[in-house]
C-alpha cells in the first residue's frame, strides 16, 4: 500500500545517496612515495612521486594532515606549496632507513637512504583545505 | 765287600767336605801405583766430591678446601639509575644529527634546507643505531707482516616513526638537528 506521504522517504533516500556520492567523489586516493639519499653528510638525491591510484585502495585512514588549499584541487600543486610541512608529516609516518658506512685505511665514507615505500593516501578536498591520510 | 767299604768311605769323605764352609774370597787391595794426574786448569787440588742424590718424595698436592659461595652472576643487574623500558616508564632517546650543505648551492636558504635534510637523516640513523643496533664487518689484509688494507663496514636497517625534532642549529655550513624519540613498552608488545 502506498503511504500518504507519497515518495518522501524515497526522495530522502535519493538525496542522501547524492550527498554521499558527491562527498565520496571529492575524496581521492593517491599513491605517494618519497626517498632521499645522503652521502658523506650531504644530500644527493630527493624524490617525491605522486600519482592517482588506478585501483581502489583498502584500509582505514590513519594519522591525517591538513593543507590550506585556497581552492586548489591539484594535489601536486598543494604539496609543492606546503612542501616543508608535508615532508615533516611524512617523516612522522615513518621512514625506512638503510645506512652503510665504510672505513677503508682510516678514510670514512657513508651512505644513507631514507625511504617512504609507496603508500596509498586518501585525500579529501574541500573549499579551503584538504585532508590527507594514509590508508593501512 | 771291599768295594762297599771303599764306597762308604768315599761317601763319608764327600759329606765331610760338603759340610765345611766355602772359602770366602779375600779382597785384594790394589798396590799403590805412581800415576800423575795432569790438570789443565790447575785447580784439581781437591778430589771432586761425589754428589749425593737425594730421593725427592713426590709432593702430594693438598686438597684445597673450596668454600661454596653464591653463584656468580655473569650479567650484571641493571642499576636502578639506568633507564629501562618497562610497563610503567617510557624511554626517551635523544641524538644530534649533523649535515652539511653541498658546495654548489644557489642561496643560503637552499644550503640550509639541504643541510637540514642531511642532518635529519643522520639523526634518524643514530636513533636506529641506538634502538635496533649496528651490524659491523671488519676485514684486514696483512702481507709480509704488514697491514695492506683495513676495512670496517657498518650497516643499519630500520624503520623509525614518531621521532621529533627538538632543536635545529645552522652554523658555518654545518647543520645540527637535535632529535628525540619516546619509546613506550606498548610499541614493542606483541
Amino acid at each position: 500500500m502506498r503511504s500518504r506521504d507519497g515518495n518522501r522517504t524515497f526522495s530522502l533516500r535519493l538525496c542522501s545517496v547524492i550527498l554521499f556520492n558527491s562527498l565520496a567523489l571529492n575524496a581521492s586516493e593517491f599513491l605517494i612515495s618519497y626517498s632521499y639519499i645522503v652521502k658523506d653528510a650531504t644530500l644527493h638525491n630527493e624524490t617525491l612521486h605522486i600519482s592517482k591510484a588506478m585501483k581502489k585502495c583498502t584500509g582505514t585512514p590513519q594519522k591525517s594532515f591538513m593543507f590550506d588549499t585556497n581552492g586548489e584541487k591539484d594535489l601536486k600543486n598543494i604539496i609543492s606549496k606546503n612542501n616543508e610541512d608535508f615532508i615533516n608529516y611524512i617523516h612522522g609516518l615513518g621512514l625506512h632507513i638503510n645506512h652503510n658506512d665504510k672505513t677503508k685505511n682510516l678514510q670514512y665514507s657513508s651512505y644513507t637512504k631514507m625511504t617512504l615505500k609507496t603508500t596509498c593516501f586518501k585525500v579529501d578536498f574541500n573549499d579551503n583545505f584538504a585532508r590527507i591520510a594514509p590508508l593501512k | 765287600m771291599k768295594y762297599s767299604l771303599i764306597l762308604v768311605a768315599l761317601l763319608g769323605f764327600t759329606a765331610c767336605t760338603a759340610a765345611e764352609p766355602a772359602p770366602t774370597a779375600k779382597q785384594v787391595t790394589p798396590a799403590p801405583s805412581n800415576v800423575t794426574v795432569v790438570c789443565p786448569t790447575g785447580s784439581c787440588e781437591k778430589a771432586p766430591e761425589v754428589q749425593k742424590v737425594e730421593v725427592v718424595k713426590p709432593i702430594v698436592p693438598e686438597v684445597q678446601k673450596v668454600e661454596v659461595i653464591a653463584p656468580i652472576e655473569l650479567a650484571e643487574k641493571p642499576k636502578k639509575d639506568e633507564d629501562v623500558l618497562d610497563n610503567e616508564n617510557d624511554l626517551i632517546i635523544g641524538v644530534v644529527g649533523q649535515g652539511v650543505a653541498p658546495m654548489n648551492t644557489s642561496s643560503p636558504a637552499q644550503a640550509y634546507a639541504l643541510a637540514k635534510r642531511a642532518a635529519v637523516a643522520d639523526a634518524y640513523r643514530l636513533i636506529a643505531e641506538k634502538v635496533k643496533g649496528v651490524r659491523i664487518d671488519g676485514q684486514d689484509l696483512i702481507k709480509n707482516m704488514m697491514v695492506k688494507r683495513s676495512t670496517v663496514r657498518t650497516s643499519v636497517k630500520a624503520m623509525v616513526r614518531n621521532a621529533n625534532i627538538v632543536e635545529t642549529t645552522f652554523k658555518e655550513g654545518l647543520c645540527e638537528v637535535e632529535m628525540e624519540i619516546v619509546l613506550s613498552h606498548s610499541d614493542f608488545a606483541q
